[in-house]
This record gives structure tokens, sequence and C-alpha cells, in this order.
């Protein structure tokens, strides 16, 4: 018996959202009289924190205090209109979206301020911590609540703003077939290793290393946690997730999350991660954000590594013991392929 | 079909209810008692999301006949911050970015916690253990691990 | 519709037992079924007493059939079995899962009554009734009555060995669970899920009765291992991949004490 130690590469260009349909995502920004300012989508925060990244790209852009921000999501009833939290597009459409609804609002804002300070709105800026001052004259402002307050019950005026993002479609040239399917891109590269028993066919992942490409990280924190958990999930399709294990027949499929296989805390890999920022021209602050890449390029990487390790090539998901263990008896054993 | 009368602690506070027969103990919180803490994940004792402390130790209350904690202690994460004050393990678990969707961390810090109260400085694979019938989709489980050994280190232990 | 009957005792749950009901210990199995709408049953039926009882008689270990994994795992008596409880679930299900539940917990659970095969134990009806663990395993589907504990016959502990194949770690279901009782002249060798209930694989055993515990002394095992196995595909593994693992798998239980 053996353990055989493989090492896999695979690298990935990813679009961000799609052309179809133009792709539009909407926000709704408006200021409470508290000089609060709440931002609705219809976006769905499911966990990888479109409401945090929504709620700095409104902060920063109406220049207000973070926490004096807060998004509302989720309710396509209520909300503007959105296509939804898919092709890793919630950062870059709906970023831009809340850009342009919180620039129209800060402009309703600063007018306000003005006709209060009876000075031109052109004159003013925010500091960023509740304060709207004239330029080079610090002591001459007033808060983002006065003005809120002053808008609302005495000049007659709402703070806010509508924004909405919407890809011009791009028809596919007749002749040639091109057109520009996608907006932007982000990029990775990724390396796996892997131990394989040349008994059971066991694989056990043991480090990753990435580097991935995502725009300016508008929340490192929030990045990191995408890649590490999205890097989990794809050594979880790689290896052990199927609803149809014995596919084509339909036989056997799992009924609970025992038979459902993932990998458990006990197997929790090694992730050496380098983010690059490069932030992109059409992005909201350049972010385009880690969406479904983090678990993508995972997949052929684990499949390489295989390869790698005991000369087994694997093109079916998941690649179970069993595939690696017939792979290894055609082979007449296993076929290392280069030093790991 | 009678319901039967059942009476329990449930973080500190007394509860009575008549609950239907069959019931599971989630049940019986959730929609008996209002507190939404304990998630349905699997309703098949596979997923964790469900755990309750019955008697300071860790069960499924999806799969606990809800008659059977008559007379007994129940602790839900709805008890775990004292007022606004939160508990280590939140506190750890919120500066550690340790939930993503969320689902799972009701049931995690309930597990954790059961850890803690007994063996105030785990080792991580004492932790690993104690979190290993909690499924969390989101994470990669690293963040929830360092949360709690973190929550241990500052006196998590409550 | 449900209706749950708590009995006093024991043996007044044994006589309110009918085709339509099933009895709750831990309920990781009963419950189960009933939040799914099992319509196989429709009357709940407990007892409030509750053998959970661990202790060393004359002839061995008995352990109530209420006894909970975690009850096991706290026992000093029931030293022996601490690597086999400690295998079955996560924390909360030790907490729950019962010896005697397990008794018919069907595939892929049933590691402990895996081992309490190896361990030739004797199951012990309500009625004070004896059965021996294979006999009552084979009737199982039919059996009818509650159990009210197991006794275990002393075995010295370094001849009992467990091992539990899982892909997913810390907890996971099993590929095979395998236990032995490597007594010379008197083996007993039983794999879970490799069949309906767990099962001995009596060729290999009368194989290693008499063997030396290395690669040449039970090669002749490995080779006849699967012999009096039947296993099934499921979603964790083909029959096929069984029957290929299960010789390597009882290789490492016999050589190096399950590590690979």
């Amino acid at each position: 018996m053996t353990i055989h130690k493989g090492r896999g590469f695979a690298c990935i260009n990813y679009p961000i959202g799609m052309n179809l349909g133009g792709d539009p995502a909407q926000a709704l920004v408006h200021s409470t009289p508290d000089g609060k300012f709440m931002v609705a989508l219809s976006a769905i925060d499911l966990g990888q924190g479109m409401k945090s990244v929504t709620r700095q790209i409104a902060a920063e852009t109406i220049g207000v205090p973070v926490e004096d921000v807060y998004v509302d999501t989720a309710d396509s009833d209520t909300g503007p209109h959105d296509m939804g939290s898919f092709a890793s597009r919630g950062t870059h459409r709906v970023g831009n979206a809340v850009i342009r609804a919180s620039a129209e609002a800060r402009k309703q804002m600063m007018e306000a301020a003005a006709e209060e300070l009876e000075v031109n709105a052109a004159d003013l800026d925010t500091d960023g911590k509740g304060n709207i001052h004239v330029k080079g004259a610090p002591s001459r402002s007033i808060t983002v609540a006065e003005t809120a307050i002053a808008a609302q019950f005495k000049q007659g005026r709402t703070l806010a703003g509508r924004g909405i993002f919407l890809i011009p479609p791009s028809e596919a040239n007749p002749e040639t077939g091109e057109q520009t399917p996608v907006t932007c891109f982000a990029h990775a590269a990724l390396v796996v290793e892997v131990e394989v028993d040349d008994e059971t066919g066991d694989v056990e992942v043991t480090a990753i290393n990435s580097a991935y490409e995502v725009g300016r990280a508008l929340n490192p924190k929030l990045v990191e946690q995408q890649l590490i958990g999205g890097a989990w999930m794809g050594v979880s399709h790689a290896l052990y997730e199927t609803t149809e294990p014995y596919y084509p027949a339909r036989d056997h499929g799992p009924e609970d999350f025992n038979t459902y296989l993932m990998p458990g805390p006990g197997q929790i890999v090694p992730h050496h991660i380098a983010v690059l920022e490069r932030p992109a021209e059409d992005a909201p602050f350049g972010g385009k954000g880690p969406g479904e890449m983090c678990a993508n390029p995972v997949l052929p990487a684990v499949a390489n590594a295989v390869y790698n390790a005991v000369g087994v090539r694997c093109d079916r998901l998941p690649i179970t013991p069993e595939k690696v263990l017939r792979g290894i008896r055609a082979n007449g054993g296993a076929r290392p392929k280069g030093r790991a | 079909m009678p319901k039967t009368p059942l009476t329990f602690t449930l973080n500190d506070g007394e509860v009575a209810v008549f609950v239907d027969p069959g019931a599971s103990l989630i049940d019986v919180l959730r929609r008996g008692v209002g507190d939404l803490t304990p998630k349905q994940g699997c309703a098949q004792g596979t997923c964790g999301a469900c755990t309750v402390l019955i008697d300071g130790k860790p069960h499924l209350s999806c799969l606990t006949l809800a008659e059977t904690v008559e007379g007994r202690r129940i602790d839900t994460t709805a008890g775990l911050a004292g007022g606004p004050n939160l508990h280590p393990l939140q506190k750890a678990f919120m500066e550690g970015f340790s939930a993503q969707c969320g689902f799972c961390t009701s049931g995690m810090l309930m597990a954790s916690k059961a850890l803690l109260d007994r063996t105030p400085n785990p080792t991580r694979d004492e932790v690993i253990e104690a979190i290993s019938g909690n499924l969390c989709r989101c994470t990669g489980y690293e963040p929830i691990v360092d949360a709690i050994l973190s929550a241990a280190q500052q006196g998590g232990a409550r | 519709m449900l209706s749950v009957e708590t009995y006093p005792t024991l043996a007044e749950a044994s006589q309110a037992m009918t085709d339509r009901s099933r009895f709750l210990a831990g309920g990781t199995l009963v419950m189960r079924a009933v939040n799914y709408g099992d319509q196989g049953f429709d009357r709940i039926v407990r007892a409030r007493q509750v053998d959970r009882d661990i202790r060393t008689e004359s002839g061995g270990l008995r352990i109530g059939a209420g006894a909970t994994m975690a009850d096991v795992l706290a026992s000093r008596d029931a030293a022996l079995l601490h690597v086999v409880a400690a295998r079955i679930g996560g924390p909360a299900v030790r907490n729950m899962a019962t010896v005697g539940g397990n008794l018919f917990a069907p595939n892929p659970y049933g590691e402990f009554t895996t081992a309490l095969l190896a361990l030739d134990a004797q199951v012990v009806g309500v009625n004070g009734q004896t059965t021996p663990i294979e006999s009552f395993l084979s009737g199982r589907a039919h059996h009818r009555g509650l159990i009210a504990a197991v006794t275990v016959p002393r075995v010295s502990e370094g001849d009992f060995r467990f091992l539990k194949a899982t892909r997913i770690k810390p907890k996971g279901v099993a590929i095979m669970t395998i236990a032995a009782t490597l007594t010379r002249g008197d083996t007993r060798l039983a794999f879970g899920n490799m069949g309906p209930t767990p099962l001995r694989a009596k060729s290999a055993e009368r194989a290693l009765n008499n063997a030396t515990l290395d690669e040449r002394g039970i090669a002749q095992a490995l080779e006849v291992c699967t012999q009096d196995l039947q296993p099934a595909d499921d979603p964790l593994a083909s029959s096929w991949y069984r029957r290929e693992v299960a010789p390597v798998h009882l290789k490492r239980l016999l050589l190096n004490g399950g590590r690979r």
C-alpha cells in the first residue's frame, strides 16, 4: 500500500454577470427624518456579504458613516427590480446601481444643505462623519441629520435617489459570431495538493494555494471568507457531492446529509490565498467580487492532482474512491506522473 | 386528538404549553413558544441546526419528542446573550466572520457552548469533534473552529 | 393520527406493542420517521422506567437497553466499547441514541451492534429471555417484544479491534464497519453495512483462528473475508467497491489497529 502525493493546477477567467436582457439591477435610496439612509434592493444576501458591501458603497458615495446606512434586501413584491444573486453579478451589478442611486441622494442632500447654509451646493463637501461643510471653511457646517430634518420638515424635499445598472445588449455579428457577452472578467489560479491511497482509492486534499484577481477587494475579510468557504465547496463538489451516485442510473440517491457527502470539520485544508487587486474600470470602486469562481477552479485542479498522483484521469464528478480504484486497476497499478 | 400539558425551563424562564401527540421539541420551541433560534434543517438528525442543550447536554431538538422534556432545562441561543452583552462565543463568531448564511450558527453556538461548559480549554481536535454533528455549507468550518478556540481563550465558558 | 402512550414500566410498554406501534427510546430513529410522515405506525409507545445502567456482572458486562452512547463513554466498566461509541454520530446523537435502538438501526448505521456481534453478546428481552445476538439479528426483521439489556462476555481488551471506514471526518457514516475479537482459537469477525444486518465473516474467522497476525498469517483470511458477506449498493459505495476494499480495511485492522 502506498499513499501517493499529487499536485494539480487550474486557472479560470470568469465572467461577471450576464449580457442577456441587459442584466438589470436597481436600487432605491432615501433618507429617514433623522438623517440615516435606507438602501432598498431586491438583490439577495444569502451569506456572501451583499448587504455589507452595498452598505459600504452607499456610505462612501453619499459621504456618510457606514453606521448610518441600512440595507433592506430581497422582497421582490416591494423592492425595485433585480435579476437576482447569481452569475457572480452581485457586487458589480448591484454595486453600480447603488452608486447611481446614492449619487442622486447625495446631490439632493447637498442642495438641501446649501439652502440651509445659503451657499452654492457646488461649494459644499462631506466629511464622512455626518457633517456637511463649506469647502475650505470647516466651521461653516451643518450635520446630515439637521439637513434631513430641514429638507423634510421645512423645504418639502426628499433626500432620495434612484439607480439602475443596465448592460447595453450586444448582438452577435451574423458574419463572425462576435459579440461582447460580459462587461468584465475576474481571474484566478489555483494549486491543489492531494494524497491518494492506492488500495482504497481514497483522495484527501492536503493543501490549496490560490491567487484571485477580484478587482478591488471592497471588504477584504468578506473576500477571504468567500474564497475559503468557496474552495471547501469546490473540494466537496470535486470529491463528494452527488444526487445520482450511479448516474445515469437514478438508483440509490442520497436521502439525507449522512449519505449526501460533504467534507467535515476534520478535513479542513490549509488554504493560502493571494488576493490581487486590480480595480476594474466599470466596477463599483473597482470591485468585481469573488462570486462563483471561489469554487469552480478547485474541481479541475483536484482532477489534475489525482492524475498527477496515481495516473488516473477522472472526467466524471465526483471523483469517488471507486472511480479512482477502478482507474488504478485498469492501469495495472498506480502510475504517478512525476514529482509532486 | 387530546393535547398533552408540558412544562419545562427555557433559558431561565418557565414555560407551560400544550403539545400535539408526536410533536418534536423544535416544533414546540418555534411554534408553541416562539423561540425561533433553533433552526430546522433536515428533520432527520443529520445537520445539527436544531441543536439545543437539555440539562446542559447537546441534543437534536428535531428528534426529541417534546413530552420527554417535562421538568427539564432547555437552553437555546436565545438565552446566550446577557442583555446587550453577547456571549463570548457569539462575540468570537461575529469577530471571526464565522457565519455567512447563518443557518448553522445557532446549532454551532449551542454545540460549542456544551463543549466549553465542560472543557474550558479544548484542543483543536476536541473543538472539531464537538461540532462534528453540525453541518456548515458556507464557511469551510475553519472560521468556526478558530472562533470557538478564540472564545475559549477569552474565558468562553460563562 | 399519531398517539403517544407512556407506560410506567418496560414490561407494560412491551404488552402494549402492536404491529402499528413503535417503541421510542432515544428518538433518533422513531422521530425521524415521525417527521417524515411514516405511515407504517400510528402509536408511539414509551416507558417512564428507562434502564441506563451499565455494570459488570459475573459473566461480563450488562448494558441496559436505554443506555446512550454517551452513557457507554462515561462508564469505566464499558471501557472496551469506548472506541465504538465514540465513532457513532456527533455529540448530540451520542446523548440520544441508545444501545437498544442500535440493535434495530438499519444500514448504514448499527456500528455498536456490529461490535456486539463480534463480542458474542446476548440480547435480553423484557421477560428475561436471552438470545444470542447472531440469532437475534437473523430474525430481526420479524422481531417482537422489547429489549431490556444486552450482556457482553468478558474479553481481554487487547483482543478486541474496531474499525469504521468513513469518507467524512471526524463524523461520517460507515462504508463498512469491522469488529473483531481475536481470542486464539475463537476468533469472531463481524462486518457492518456489508449485508442486510451485521454479519460474521466465518470463513475468515476460521482462517484467523490460529494465525499469526502478520502479512503472511492473515493472507488467507483476507482472501476469503467477503465470502460470507452480502454487500449492497448504496449512496456511499457500490457492492463491488465494498468487496474490493474489505480485505484492505481488514488488513489494516489486524496489522495496524485500523490505521492506514
